[in-house]
């Protein structure tokens, strides 16, 4: 009895470590989301609503400097490319644990999404079959 | 450690009427491929359930494609039984196409041309579909027109989900569709990344009471979870021979609902083929082999069996399961005997599973589950007449006289279906047996009897 329920027990905790995983990965990308929307705006602030000679007021932390406007934007955009890459990587990473989650769970793995897409064009070919 | 028993859904959404089969939810094995006595609609035939059941996981890994089966046995012995289980248990992700000997036999099209339509039917392609969507709530949508009129407009669009919110400046093309759509605060939307295009999901669930009056058919919806920006992949199976359709004429996809495909060229399929095995390579599909049922296959002719000799080789196949009654007899179209009424080349590519009658047991069985599935009661006596009676005529003949039984016993206000209901039932129709009898004994009152070669032939 003792042992079986040790190995229920182990059992849970893993499912549920892999399902937290899970969560955590989804947080993450809603959050570098979420920045990245916020650089988005900056960016789109910086072009049309201020002239080109002005510096900008950059909040570091908590500290504000004054920066030029050029180089600000270089920095934004670097960041912008940056948090990309990482919601990308994060992306792919979800779905190898979700495969990993529904495996331990004793549930089928999806199948299908590790293909690579279809281009543009070749969807528009099909997607009179899709929309039946 | 087992994982525990799934309990067996039925689908809802799939209205059907009460065939023959329709008790049947899968094969009925448990994890380990041991058939249980009775369970998800089968009862008996252990071992060629069994046997189905091998082949199952088979086509399930993916292991066997361009093979064929043969289920054979008596007539009444559960061969589509065994198809429909595999069937119910492959799942909605593999193409199952069931078709009878005789549909071939069509004016339409050529014989191997409806084949190999039924054999592309029964081939999967898995492709995906990924797009870059916004998707979120309108909390405010702003437009600055100039004064004059012309000119450029300016605009600011605050989307917003669960977890953020954010502003989008508006270029002149996105607030024409804007407008177009006639997207204002407190629609959730999504706008495709790639193409601009924006798409109504409906209405927000707190933005219900803004109005009262509104139309029909005004959609709600939650706001959206999660990113603002997201990735959206759709996995969508298609059968080759609904890319072949799509591809093979101007008219295009509506030829896939009329029914009417004609002919397709074999040029197309040619190209169909390369451009799957194009995306095959590239990692863009996966093809799945699904089953081919061809019920009632000694109806089929010579040229169709050598036609499937043929097809079974090639690279895109599925797997080919085929059922017959016949003992040994022409092969349709030639003079020559033959076991199961198939050529030895083609019988000789085949696993060949046999069913063998039901017991007395199991026919009881099968009368109770039929039972259920018509909603009708049996008595306890009734139901040994029954089984006596499927013993002895036939176990159709049996289930036949379920829902007539049923009826003859609602007739007279009963809630439960009493020996004199069967016994009024096997008076008022005649099994195969005692309808020969009578044609035998009356048969000089008929017209055109020819009683001397017809009786050569049953026999």
């Amino acid at each position: 009895m003792d042992t079986v329920s040790q190995r229920v027990l182990e059992y849970l905790i893993e499912v549920e470590d892999a399902a937290e995983d899970v969560l955590t990965t989804k947080h993450q990308i809603v959050d570098l989301d979420s920045k990245r929307n916020r650089n988005r705006e900056a960016l789109n602030a910086l072009r049309t609503e201020i002239s080109d000679s002005e510096k900008v007021k950059v909040c570091f932390g908590n500290m504000f400097i004054k920066f030029p406007k050029s180089k600000t934007r270089e920095m934004i955009q670097k960041d912008q490319d940056q948090l990309e890459k990482e919601i990308n990587d994060l992306r792919k990473g979800l779905k190898a644990k979700v495969n990993h989650l529904n495996e331990i769970q004793g549930k089928p793995e999806l199948q299908g999404y590790n293909l690579s897409p279809l281009t543009t064009d070749e969807i528009k070919a099909m997607t009179s079959l899709f929309n039946k | 450690m087992a994982t525990p028993k799934v309990p067996e859904v039925r689908d809802i959404m799939r209205i059907e009427r009460i065939g023959a089969h329709s008790h049947i939810r899968g094969l009925g094995l448990d994890d380990a491929l041991e058939p249980r006595q009775v369970s998800q609609g089968m009862v008996g035939q252990l071992a060629s359930r069994r046997a189905a059941g091998v082949i199952l996981e088979m086509i399930k890994d993916g292991h066997i494609a361009g093979r064929a089966v043969l289920i054979a046995g008596q007539p009444g012995t559960g061969k589509t039984a065994i198809a429909m289980g595999i069937a119910q248990s492959l799942g909605a992700d593999t193409p199952f196409t069931a078709l009878a000997g005789s549909e071939i036999f069509s004016l339409e099209m050529s014989k191997t041309e409806a084949l190999s339509q039924a054999f592309r039917k029964a081939i999967g392609v898995r492709i995906k579909e990924e797009t870059e969507i916004i998707e979120g709530e309108v909390v405010e949508i702003q437009i600055d027109r100039p004064a004059t009129g012309t000119g450029a407009k300016v605009g600011k669009l605050t989307l917003k989900t669960t977890e953020m919110e954010t502003i989008y400046d508006l270029g002149n093309k996105m607030i024409d569709s804007l407008s177009k759509e006639k997207v204002q605060a407190g629609d959730v939307i999504t706008i495709d990344k790639a193409t601009g295009k924006i798409s109504k999901l409906g209405r927000s669930f707190t933005r219900a009471r803004d109005y009262d009056a509104m139309g029909a058919q005004t959609q709600f919806v939650q706001c959206p979870e999660g990113e603002l920006q997201k990735r959206k992949e759709v996995v969508h199976t298609v059968s080759l021979h609904e890319i072949d359709v799509i591809n093979s004429r101007t008219q295009g996809f509506l030829a896939l609902f009329s029914g009417d495909t004609g002919e397709i060229k074999s040029e197309v399929r040619e190209q169909i083929n390369a451009k799957v095995c194009e995306w095959r390579e590239e990692g863009k599909a996966e093809i799945i082999p699904g089953v081919l049922f061809i019920d009632e296959v000694h109806m089929l002719d010579m040229e169709c069996f050598s036609f499937l000799n043929r097809a079974l080789e090639s690279d895109l196949s599925p797997v080919l399961i085929m059922a017959t009654n016949r003992g040994i007899t022409r092969i349709r179209g030639t003079n020559y005997q033959s076991p199961h009424g198939i050529p030895i080349d083609l019988l000789d590519r085949l696993l060949i599973i046999a069913t063998s009658p039901y017991t007395e047991k199991e026919t009881r069985q099968i009368l109770k589950i039929r039972c259920e599935e018509e909603d009708v009661e049996l008595s306890e006596e009734a139901h040994t007449v029954l089984t006596r009676i499927g013993m002895e005529t036939s176990l159709r003949y049996a289930i036949q006289l379920i829902s007539t039984a049923g009826l003859v016993c609602r007739k007279r206000k009963g809630t439960e279906v009493q020996v004199e209901d069967i016994k009024r039932v096997y008076s008022l129709f005649l099994d195969e047996a005692r309808s020969s009898q009578y044609m035998k004994e009356y048969q000089d009152s008929f017209l055109f009897n020819e009683t001397q070669t017809a009786t050569m032939d049953t026999s």
